[in-house]
């Protein structure tokens, strides 16, 4: 049923670079209200960071105990995604 | 000595019931539960209650391993005359702990 | 008989539906149904936002409200942020679902291929005996009940005591019972310094504790206690008029009592049928679908979310993962399995902030906490740390609130 109801709105919905895990709740900090807006950054400035903040280097207050969540390939991936601008 | 709580009402009319309500702060350790090590924490726990009323037995409890941390009790008790109030905790390890409270029946 | 019937129902619909976009209905415009219509509108879904209210309060910061430190116009969205993206808003109340239709409250129908519901919460003061939330608000909700919070407080005279109790788990906003012990002990501290905050608790533990336990012994002594379940925290009645409460093992009389109800899923949630017993809604930890009525999805604090705790925080990162899924649903794809964060600020005074973070993935049906990852702030950090975190708060919430009201 649910397969059919999905086929028939097939057309009418392009679909988009799905986000990979875990990168769409990154806009709820980061999205230009005060914090380091992503969008436009270089990919490799933000996977760097976040990697960084993972082994324990830097001094985050939050991003550490966030990047931990994350494999080397999730982190990349999302920082391709939320690098993007749209 | 545990943190006890004891509620009931300081005077009552001969023949009321009244309400008791007790808590005792106690970890309850099942005797089950595995620690970090592997090793098993050894049971710790209330094991029985008893509430006396001008010393005769009004109330008692056994209590066992499921019993949550913190055991609140509470229980009715119709009032004959003015008198003590004695709440006893006992359990493993030696652990025995009473407190009282008077009441006057008017 | 009944599964055919709907078999048919879609087969004849399929040739109409094809030309148009698919069509989402989004009930509820806080945090979490504002952001899941603007996510979805990007994506290329007709999206109808149906909220009661014309403009919206937010909870976050709203103790701030309490204690004087902000007003409450800081705290108001509108949606004509959403209107001019071409996202349509229907102010008003939605009286229930039927099968593939709204019905709001004059009766008007709103059909829909996928519905997203963002009830937030219902309080039930009615659950505590003698409550009477006019004269013991709860200010649980941002709105009057918070300004009415904020004038007893500004007329209680100095040295009387403020009596706040905290209902047991779950409830919205773990950590702000908290918060708002501390700002109100800040007011106290800073305007009425003879006056005592008592802090009643239906839970022997709470969120972020230990980080509040620290700052409340530095910068509030003698002035903010608490009181958990097992020392008697519990409240069982009270006297609103003669402002009593009254705990499981003795009374308080308050010049200031605000009473903090237990909780369920908002009054649309229980009238569609999407609540089971705990009064919360059970979802599929990927798709945010009922477990309890296909094609319906649900966000936001009332849903049971696993370890992800009821934020705003969480409601924005839910809706644009249910987004991403309902899109995919209707183009007959599987949505893929998520991950989400959640990042909870808390003020202690002004400039003095911590925080607890979370990663989330679904196992076993509900959303896991990633383990390793998350937790709270580095306690006994210094001063400009937690300076720090204040400032990041009032970063979040300028983001979130653009990203969700534009």
């Amino acid at each position: 049923m649910r397969i059919f109801a999905g086929l028939s709105l097939l057309a009418a919905l392009p679909a988009a670079a799905a986000p990979p895990p875990g990168a769409s709740s990154c806009a709820g900090c980061h999205g230009g209200g005060g914090m380091p807006a992503l969008a436009g950054q270089p990919v490799e400035a933000i996977a760097g960071a976040m990697l960084a903040y993972k082994a324990g280097q830097g001094s985050p207050t939050v991003m550490d105990r966030i990047a931990r969540g994350f494999s080397e390939e999730e982190i990349r991936a999302i920082a391709a995604w939320v690098a993007a601008p749209r | 000595m545990a943190r006890a709580l004891i509620n009931l009402p300081r005077t009552a009319r001969r023949g009321e019931v009244i309400e008791i309500r007790t808590l005792i702060q106690h970890v309850m350790e099942t005797g089950y539960r595995p620690r970090a090590d592997g090793s098993v924490a050894p049971r710790d726990i209330i094991t029985h209650f008893t509430c006396l009323y001008n010393n005769e037995e009004v109330f008692s409890v056994e209590l066992a391993p499921a019993i949550a941390a913190n055991p609140f009790l509470s229980f009715s008790l119709v009032t004959a005359e003015s008198g003590i109030l004695a709440f006893t905790w006992t359990g493993d390890n030696g652990f025995e702990q009473t407190e009282t409270r008077s009441l006057t029946v008017t | 008989m009944r599964r055919r019937a709907l078999l048919g129902a879609a087969l004849l619909a399929a040739p109409a539906l094809a030309q148009a976009a698919p069509k989402v209905v989004v009930i509820g415009g806080g945090f979490g149904g504002a952001t899941a219509a603007r996510a979805l509108h990007r994506l290329g879904v007709s999206v109808t936002l149906v909220e009661r209210d014309a403009t919206y309060l937010s909870c976050p910061f709203s103790n701030a409200v309490i204690a004087g430190l902000r007003e409450m116009e800081a705290q108001r969205f509108g949606y004509d942020g959403l209107r001019r993206e071409g996202i349509a808003v229907v102010v008003q109340a939605a009286r229930t679902v039927e099968e593939r239709r709204v019905v709001l409250a004059d009766g008007a129908t709103l059909p829909f291929d996928r519905l997203v519901m963002a009830p937030g919460i219902a309080l039930h003061p009615d659950a505590i005996p003698g409550l009477d939330t006019e004269a013991m608000p709860h200010a649980w909700r941002a709105g009057p009940q918070t300004l009415l919070l904020r004038r007893q407080l500004e007329a209680m005279e100095d040295g009387g005591l403020v009596v706040l109790s905290a209902p047991a788990n779950p409830y919205r906003c773990p950590p702000g019972p908290y918060e708002r012990a501390s700002l109100i002990a800040h007011y106290l501290k800073t305007h009425k310094p003879r006056s005592k905050l008592i802090l009643l608790d239906a839970k022997d533990a709470f969120s972020k504790q230990r980080l509040f336990e620290e700052a409340w012994a530095a910068l509030y002594p003698g002035l903010l206690e608490w009181v958990p379940l097992s020392s008697g925290g519990k409240v069982v009645e009270v006297d609103a008029a003669a402002r009593v409460v009254r705990t499981e093992f003795g009374e308080h009389q308050a010049a200031v009592a605000n009473i903090i109800p237990p909780q369920s899923a908002g009054r649309i949630a229980q009238a569609a049928g999407l609540t089971d017993r705990s009064g919360w809604c059970a979802v599929d930890p990927v798709s945010f679908e009922s477990r309890l009525r296909p094609g319906i999805h649900l966000i936001g604090d009332a849903i049971i979310a696993g370890a992800m705790p009821k934020s705003a925080f969480a409601a924005n990162a839910q809706a644009r993962v249910c987004a991403e899924a309902v899109a995919a649903l209707l183009r007959g794809e599987a949505p893929a399995p998520p991950k989400l964060i959640n990042t909870c600020y808390s003020l202690l005074e002004p400039g003095y902030g911590i925080s607890i973070a979370g990663v989330y993935q679904p196992k076993d049906g509900l959303l896991a906490d990633v383990p390793g990852a998350g937790g709270v702030s580095k306690p006994g950090a210094p001063t400009a740390v937690r300076a720090a975190e204040a400032g990041y708060a009032e970063d979040w919430f300028r983001t979130v609130t653009a990203d969700a009201f534009g």
